[in-house]
Parts: structure tokens; sequence; C-alpha cells
């Protein structure tokens, strides 16, 4: 299991929401990876969550004096359009790109993005909401559009165009620390032939313990626990080690 | 179509924007509603030289305010109103996430024991009502709701929109009386509001007095009284009802209200408003959820989700006046450092102008209209100074960003 620290960034500030809604800061992103580098942190998920939304992707740039100081994968999402993104990002520094609005306005990017720069490359970012009893839908925009696309066929998508790894998302979970959201992996986990990484609403070490033991090729991505000194990396990876 | 440049609702004929928000000098201030009888308003003011509207200005103050010191006139006003039994101060709401707040650090952190009073939505979402059972079953607080008869509400809401584009009109009358209304039945002589409206560009000077202005929610006589643009006495005759009908829109009597020393306050006053901490806070300690979808109109899932109506609230001030919801809430979001003018400027672009469709049958049922009189409507109000009709299509004349 890799544990990886969820930064969603906006402007230079670590943000952190509830539900995918608020723009709350944490800190400056340079201060907020070095401190969980310096702490053995797996990963870095960098994700500009409002990209998207707001027609932009500017982190090109800003991951360049990053990347330069801090040794661990990172993988950079939002706003992630064409290849031509893709290649500015690694280019950048970054090790994997993450995408989600894109490939649901146009799935075949998916594959054009495989073919181009090798499925490890290419994580893609789900963002899940139950919308009827055992029923999720792929979300849009930082979870604020709805696709009509059900997330079974949408796994089933993704998987058929290539992608290295899937990061799921629950918006309903997502910055409540209310624990993962298990019934939404239970429904999709035997769906999925790639590494997983499930986010949103870890609260506690037991939380994480949970997966571990019981989730196969699955790693977690933490957020809140993180930004607001809930868990600290250490004791985590003894848990699990 | 008469091609004069002029408002219909006497607001400025040239547009401009503020430099710093997304906000234009055709926002109207906040009307006394029971005694409006025609359209016509007042703007939210700009600076001298025009650039920067007192929305903003304001929100600059609040920068230099002493917050520790106004924490400590909070804390002294709720020791002299505190009670060992019963309730010591009425927190009008919604249960959305600004009351949600105000009603619970009341309580939870000031040790006061309010009693929430609710005027009902026109027609709840599902999302308000459980947001509203929540702010009671997980936030910890006693609530009256107040449901006024759907008929009368309902003829008053289609007036309103007819006669003004302005369906929220009752609601907007009942939710200001409900506080005073309650204080008054159960002798309870403080009103806690959430943030002052001069957060959002009425005359600043609002924002130096924590009291709510008496003239907005108290009458001198039932002769002033017009609901929905025309007199009561009018809609008795036409509609077949009883005055007795009309009670829930009767302000309390002035002289009641000052008899019982009932005084309303902003909380804002006194401590800083952050409209969207609010909503953190409500997450955390009332189950306040945000909704599952932007809101039509504009790009936020947070703000004003308990009412169908509210999506058509901001689409018609879209219409009146250019400004639709998502220029309400950048221009909040940018006064509080949120996001930049940039960004909100693309918001704008992207939402401003998006038709409310998700409860457009539902609307047109309500208000008893066709769909062909609804647009007939709707157009009448587009003022010429802000709109021009190019090939069947309709376009503002002057907006924030570049087409």
């Amino acid at each position: 299991m890799r544990i990886i620290a969820r930064l969603d960034v906006k402007n230079n500030f670590v943000i952190k929401g509830i539900n995918l809604e608020g723009l709350r800061k944490i800190g400056e992103v340079k201060n907020i990876t070095e401190k969980y580098y310096k702490e053995k942190i797996d990963e870095l998920l960098i994700m500009d969550s409002v990209a998207s939304l707001y027609g932009r992707n500017n982190l090109f740039d800003f991951i360049k004096g990053i990347s330069k100081e801090i040794f661990v994968p990172i993988t950079l999402g939002g706003g992630i359009r064409t290849l031509f993104d893709i290649e500015k990002a690694l280019n950048s520094g970054a090790d994997k790109v993450s995408i989600n609005s894109q490939a649901l306005l146009e799935p075949k990017f998916l594959q054009k993005a495989t073919q181009n720069f090798g499925e490890s490359t290419i994580v893609v970012s789900i963002e899940a909401k139950k919308i009827a009893p055992k029923t999720w839908e792929p979300y849009k925009f930082c979870g604020r559009e709805r696709t009509n696309i059900n997330l079974n066929e949408w796994l089933n998508t993704i998987q058929d165009f290539g992608c290295g790894e899937i990061l799921l998302t629950s918006i309903d979970k997502e910055g409540t620390e209310a624990g993962f959201d298990l019934s939404l992996l239970n429904s999709i986990y035997n769906k999925i032939t790639k590494p997983l990484i499930i986010s949103g609403g870890c609260g506690k070490l037991e939380d994480i313990k949970y997966i571990y033991e019981n989730y196969k090729d699955t790693s977690v991505a933490l957020a809140s626990v993180l930004h607001y000194d809930i868990l600290n990396i250490k004791k985590i990876k003894d848990l699990i080690n | 179509m008469n091609k004069k440049n002029y408002s219909l609702y006497g607001l400025p004929e040239e547009i401009k924007f503020c430099k710093k928000c997304v906000i234009s000098n055709q926002r109207p201030n906040n009307v006394v509603e029971f005694k409006s009888k025609n359209n016509q308003k007042k703007g939210i003011q700009f600076s001298s030289d025009d650039s920067i509207c007192d929305a903003c200005k304001y929100n600059e103050k609040k920068k230099e305010i002493d917050w520790k010191e106004r924490e400590i006139e909070l804390i002294d006003l709720l020791s002299k109103h505190k009670k060992k039994s019963g309730y010591d101060c009425v927190v009008p709401g919604s249960g959305g996430k600004d009351s949600a707040f105000t009603a619970h650090i009341l309580k939870y952190k000031y040790g006061m024991n309010p009693l929430t009073v609710t005027w009902a939505p026109h027609m709840y979402t599902d999302i308000g009502w459980q947001n509203f059972t929540n702010w009671m079953h997980v936030g910890g607080l006693d609530n009256i709701l107040f449901t006024p008869n759907g008929k009368l509400h309902r003829t008053l809401t289609s007036l309103a929109f007819k006669n003004f584009l302005h369906p929220f009109q009752p609601f907007i009358i009942g939710q200001k009386i409900i506080g005073p209304l309650f204080a008054s039945k159960f002798d309870i002589p403080l009103i806690f509001y959430g943030e002052n409206q001069a957060e959002y560009g009425n005359p600043t000077d609002d924002n130096l007095n924590p009291k709510m202005d008496e003239k907005f929610f108290s009458k001198n006589n039932n002769e002033e009284i017009v609901l929905g643009g025309e007199p009561i006495s009018k809609i008795m005759k036409d509609y077949n009802y009883k005055l007795n009908d009309f009670e829930p829109y009767m302000p309390p009597d002035i002289d009641e209200l000052n008899k019982k020393n009932i005084e309303q306050r902003y909380l804002g006053y006194y401590l800083k408003w952050d409209s969207q901490e609010c909503f953190y806070y409500a997450a955390k300690h009332t189950g306040f959820r945000p909704n599952s979808e932007r809101t039509e109109g504009t790009y936020s899932k947070y703000a004003g989700i308990d009412d169908k109506i509210d999506n058509f609230h901001y689409y018609f001030t879209f219409i009146k006046f250019g400004i639709g919801r998502a220029t309400h809430d950048a221009s909040q979001e940018i006064r509080t450092d949120k996001i930049t003018r940039e960004e909100g400027v693309n918001l704008v672009k992207q939402f401003d102008a998006e038709f409310p469709k998700k409860y457009f049958n539902e609307f047109l049922e309500y208000v008893d209209i066709s769909k062909e009189n609804f647009f007939e409507t709707v157009n009448k109000f587009r003022s010429p100074h802000l709109w021009t009709k190019i090939n069947g299509e309709w376009n503002l004349n002057k907006k924030v960003f570049k087409s």
C-alpha cells in the first residue's frame, strides 16, 4: 500500500473542501510538500481541482520548483485537456498525470494519451457520487456537474481505453473525516483490474488499516488528516509495515 | 420597443463594474418589501471615482476592525440577556450555512438558549429539507417552522412575479417578520441574524450599527401594507380572501416591539463574517451538506439551496439588473479572498446567463402561468439600457467579460 498525500491546489495555496466544495486555504504548496516529503510520504498527488471549472491549467511552472527538491513520484492533475498538456506536465517534473473532466468529455483522449505516453503515466481520476441506492455516477468539473454515465460502465470504458491507475474519490465522503466510502469501494472492487487509489473520508488510523487488510493493490490518498495534523505519516507507515 | 437608453428601475443609465469584484452599479439596495408599490430602486453605491463598490470597501474596512473588541461587546450584550430558564434569543433562519452557524455558535460557544424560527420556503428542495432537519437533529437546537397558507402564498408569489418579476418577495417579507413576530409572542427581547446585508452592498453605514433598521420589519399602520405590488384590499376583492388570511404577513406593531424592548442584532457585526467558513462550521456541527451538483446560474453548491424558487429569483435579477447568481457569488468570494477577480469574471461568463431548467415546470405550475406568458412577462422587465435584441436573441449591452 502506498500512502499518498493529496494536495488540492489553487493559486499557490493548498486548499481543502468538504464534499468537493469550499476553498479554505491550508498553507503554501511549497511548505506543505516539503513537510510531507520530509515525513517520508510515498507519493504526492497535486491537483488543481478547480482548473476545469475555471477553464485553465497553470500548475506546470509551479511544480517545476517543487519537483527539483522532492524525490517522490508526483502526479499532477486538474485541467489536463490535451496531449500537449501532458507533455508539459511531464517536462515540468510530474511523473504521472491524472485526468477526469477531459476523459468524460472525450473518452478516446485516454487512448491517445496512453499510446503517446504509456499506460503507467496516466491516472484516471473519478469523482463518484451516490445518486440512488447502490448506484454511483462519475461527476465532472470538481464534483459540480453530473454526466449521466453509470460508474460501472465508466470503469469498463477507462480500463478498455487504457490507464495505469484509478484514483477514486467519493464526493459524499470527501472532507468529512467519517471514514472511506466502503459501500462504493465494495461495489466496484471486483471490476477493477488496475492499481486503485481510494480517496475521501479518512479520519483515523483504523480507516487506513481496514483498507490495508481487506483490499489488495489499493492505496490511500489522504488530505484532511494530514493537513489538520490528525494523523502523522510515520504512525501510518508503522501501522502497515 | 422603446429604443431610448433608460433603466426601468431608476438605476444609473451608464453601466459600470466594480474594479475589485464583478458587481455592477445596477445592484439594487434592499427595499422595504411590504411597502413596495413600484419598481424604483436605489443602487449600490460606488466610490467617488466610480471604481470600487461599497461592499468591497466594507470588506476592506473589515480587515481593520478589532474583532477581539467586538467579541467582548458580544459577550457583554449576551450576558445582559442570558436566562437561566426559557429562551433568551430568537434566531430566524432556514438552517442554511449562515443561520446554522449563528444559532449553533450562540448556543454552544456563547452559552445562550436560542429558539430558532423558520419561515418555510415556497417549495423545499430535498437537500434543503435535509439540512433544515439536521439543523435541529444533528445541531441540537429547538425550532418552530412556520408554513403560511399555501393558496394565499401562491397568489402573492404569482402577483409579485407578474408585477415585479420578483416571486421571492412574499418569502422575503415572511423571513423578515418571523423573528420579531415570535420574539414578541414569547417575550424574548433579543433577535440574532447572521450577516448584515451591507456585506453585499447596502449602504455601509448599516455596518456601523449592529442593530437592524426597524423600517425593515415593523409597520406603523395596516394601510401601508402592499403585497406583490397590490394593496391587501384589492387582493381580497380580486381573489376572495379575508383580512384574517393575511395575518402572517402583518408586520408586528412598532409600538409593541418598542414596549417590549425587542432588538435585532447582526452576529456579523460582532464576529468576522465569512460565508464559506459558515459552510465549514455547519458541515461539522449541524450536519449541513452542499447540494449534489452546482446550482443553475452559478458554480457553487453551498449557498441558497433550500427553495426551488431561489434559482428563479437570481435568474430574474439577471434579467432586471444584469446581475445573475454567479455575479453575486463570485463578488462575495472575491471580497473574502476566495477567488481572484479574473476567476470571478470567468465564472460569470460561464454561468450567469444560464436558464434554471431544473424546476421550470414546477415554477410555472406554482405561479400558475403558461410557458408563453412566462417569457412574455420576463421580457417586459428587460431595461432598454441593459438589453438589445439581435437576430431574435437578447444580448446584454455591457458585460464584465469580453465576449
